[in-house]
């Protein structure tokens, strides 16, 4: 094989150029950061965008440009952790802070991937019902698929089609151009932070925590962590992390604006939103078949890489703490606790979408606020860990700038993720 | 470092996939024990702990009454 006029040999390729080095060794570090950034697009986020879209137009999109750097600079953290230690964040949680916290987070990041397994399930169901497609075929298929994906015993075989289904989320642009929104009000509501007219409303509050909490999510944390001490990232990757990051956070944002868009299209027409399956269905007569059917396959694919990417997060975290082998790079036979989890995960939550009458919209609200509690205090370990001279050294902890802004965030996730318990506890707190 | 290692040639450099690199030497945390923590950062962690169980419980009741 021949790279941009380098030779490969029995290890690695030679190359002339600084160039051609450098993109080089982007491209074989590039994944983690664009993976765990857009599998956070997954069904939850459709509905979410597409729902402030629908709701409040244009309105809300600036939310999204304050949360860019607040992605980066979470997941940039991890990507440091991961690359300095080579081992995944339950890990390092189990080993530096004993067994309760270690025990304790891993129950909680379970227990709320669990649930937010059952709403991709849930999402695959919905979008493919309404293209005709039975819950009973669509879901078992999808699950069987997302269980073949992972079992091949090659970590870079599952990278790359996960990868490919990122990239399948560029179809958003399309759409959000098909149903030509006014591109000057929409850079201008990016750029200008304001609310909708009218009264804050407690529907609008929970939406906007609903915003920014599905767009930083706890298993995001783990999932990249565990992802670059499988891929077995150096320490001159660093530099390429933080870029595979940078963009990751980047193209996910966009999406997500991509979302808000389409749902803008239900605003302006006075569509009124219930689901994004709901919405796609009503769009049809006005913005044509295409966004119809393009909406609900994108909203599966955002299903399926949730899905692969909490179930490994679940499971990673589980085989670092029980000492495990936990790695894609194993046959299923060589890492069988590995694969039960990511298989249990998967099978389970695929099980309970077919049963009849699940209370799916508890499910749903019970996952946004278990993510809410469990967020700010899983940055907190992280933001611990990285302070740990002890373990890290001064090269890798984090730098006083760095710490004044994981703080704010902190601080910040903090009082939202109250509001959004107060306001599910509590839902005449704001009315 | 292992990643970019000067080729035998001049100006030239040869780039490994990190799956088929040499491991490196990582930070360990073998013999280190738990994390050594300030006396304000012990008690806020303690302070967490309870909030996290409230939370938590708080949240289960709620579930458990919708479904009654």
């Amino acid at each position: 094989m021949r790279v941009m006029s380098g030779t490969q040999n029995d290890k690695g390729v030679v190359v002339r150029r600084s160039w051609q080095k450098n993109l080089l060794t982007f491209s074989m570090v590039f994944g983690p950061g664009l993976i765990v950034m857009e599998a956070d697009n997954d069904a939850g986020a459709v509905s979410t965008y597409v729902q402030a879209g629908a709701q409040y137009g244009l309105h809300l999109l600036w939310i999204l440009l304050v949360l860019l750097p607040i992605c980066y600079f979470v997941q940039e953290m991890v990507a440091r952790l991961g690359i300095a230690t080579g081992k995944g964040h339950a890990a390092m949680i189990y080993e530096r802070f004993g067994k309760w916290w270690g025990r304790f987070s891993l129950f909680d990041l379970l227990a709320v991937n669990f649930l937010t397994l059952i709403t991709e399930f849930a999402a695959i169901s919905l979008a493919l019902s309404v293209l005709g497609i039975s819950p009973f075929l669509s879901v078992p298929v999808a699950a069987i698929g997302l269980i073949v994906m992972v079992i091949s015993g090659s970590y870079l075989r599952w990278e790359r089609t996960v990868i490919a289904l990122c990239l399948l989320d560029i179809v958003w642009f399309i759409l959000a151009a098909k149903v030509h929104p006014n591109w000057a009000a929409a850079a201008r509501s990016t750029l200008v932070p304001g609310l909708p007219p009218g009264k804050i409303t407690s529907s609008l509050i929970f939406l906007i925590i609903a915003i920014v909490g599905t767009t930083i999510a706890p298993w995001q944390l783990f999932f990249q962590q565990s992802c670059v001490a499988e891929k077995r990232l150096r320490f001159a990757d660093l530099k390429w992390a933080r870029l595979d990051t940078l963009i990751g956070a980047t193209f996910t944002v966009l999406v997500a604006g991509a979302m808000m868009l389409v749902g803008d299209f239900g605003y302006r027409h006075g569509i009124p939103f219930t689901d994004p399956a709901q919405l796609a269905s009503a769009m049809a007569p006005l913005a044509g078949e295409l966004v119809r059917k393009g909406l609900l396959l994108l909203m599966v694919n955002a299903a399926v890489l949730g899905t692969t990417a909490i179930s490994l997060a679940s499971a990673w975290a589980y085989g670092e703490v029980q000492g495990w082998e936990h790695s894609l790079h194993k046959k299923i036979w060589e890492a069988p606790g590995f694969y039960a989890v990511y298989i249990g995960c998967v099978g389970a939550a695929a099980g309970i979408v077919l049963i009849p009458r699940v209370p799916l919209q508890l499910v749903i609200v019970s996952v946004q606020v278990f993510a809410g509690i469990m967020l700010p205090s899983a940055i907190i370990f992280l933001q611990l860990l990285l302070n740990d001279r002890e373990l890290l050294g001064e090269r890798w902890v984090n730098r006083p700038w760095n710490n004044w802004i994981n703080w704010t965030i902190i601080v910040v996730l903090f009082a939202l993720s109250l509001l959004l318990a107060a306001q599910v506890m509590l839902p005449k707190l704001f009315n | 470092m292992a990643t970019m290692q000067p080729s035998y040639e001049v100006q030239s450099f040869r780039v490994i996939h990190p799956l088929q690199d040499a491991i490196e030497k990582k930070c360990s945390s073998q013999g280190l024990g738990p994390m050594a923590i300030t006396r304000p950062v012990r008690v806020s962690l303690m302070l967490l702990r309870g909030y996290l169980i409230a939370m938590t419980l708080l949240l289960g009741f709620y579930i458990f009454g919708v479904l009654r």
